[in-house]
């Protein structure tokens, strides 16, 4: 059903959504007390979303 | 004599130790947060469950590629492997793809990773939920 519908995301979107999950369920894996979560899930964010970027600008000159 | 009780009883508790988070790791990969739930790890249990959940819903309706255990190549069976680490997610997964998997577009290709990094996130808190129903440091 899910599929019928299809969810359409762009690059940008799916790697937000991609980042912001898995730094969710590894700050909470990884730290026990609230506010150790929260820090880590925002710098890991921040990590998630630089590298991405980083990356796709560092493939920009093969694709021209 | 107490010494000798001491220990004969240390490995039997060692080896009920070691069953009981076993069964733990599989709860945890069977049904993502089940096995930090059993440790009464409520946080963790809850964030394991809709991570997971949310990456095989979302990667599901992006049309990826939900792997079967007939793979032509060692991508496929890399890819099953890492889907089944959903546990019964991936047959959640399976049902929710009526229209099977199209890779042919990006999002079907993003759908195909996020539907790998749901399994190997839940293999992860499955083993971290067996490391602490072992006593590890969690």
């Amino acid at each position: 059903m899910i599929a019928e519908m299809g969810i359409k995301l762009s690059h940008l979107q799916s790697m937000l959504l991609f980042a912001v999950v898995i730094s969710i369920a590894f700050g909470f894996l990884s730290r026990r007390r609230p506010i150790e979560r929260v820090k880590y899930i925002i710098w890991s964010l921040l990590l998630f979303l630089l590298v991405g970027v980083g990356i796709g600008w560092a493939m920009y000159p093969f694709s021209h | 004599m107490s010494e000798e009780t001491t220990a004969v009883a240390a490995p039997q508790q060692n080896s009920k130790r070691e069953a009981l988070a076993f069964v733990v790791g599989v709860a945890g990969w069977l049904v993502p947060g089940l096995g930090h739930a059993l440790l009464k790890m409520w946080g963790r249990a809850l964030a394991a469950f809709l991570t997971v959940g949310l990456l095989v819903i979302v990667g599901a309706g992006m049309r990826g590629n939900v792997f079967n255990s007939n793979g032509n190549d060692a991508f496929d069976s890399l890819g099953y492997l890492a889907d089944l680490g959903t546990g019964t997610f991936y047959l959640a997964a399976k049902s929710l793809e009526t229209n099977g998997a199209d890779v042919s577009h990006a999002g079907g290709d993003y759908g195909t990773r996020f539907l790998a990094a749901a399994g190997v996130l839940n293999l992860l808190a499955a083993l971290h939920a067996y490391e602490a129903a072992r006593g590890r440091k969690a």
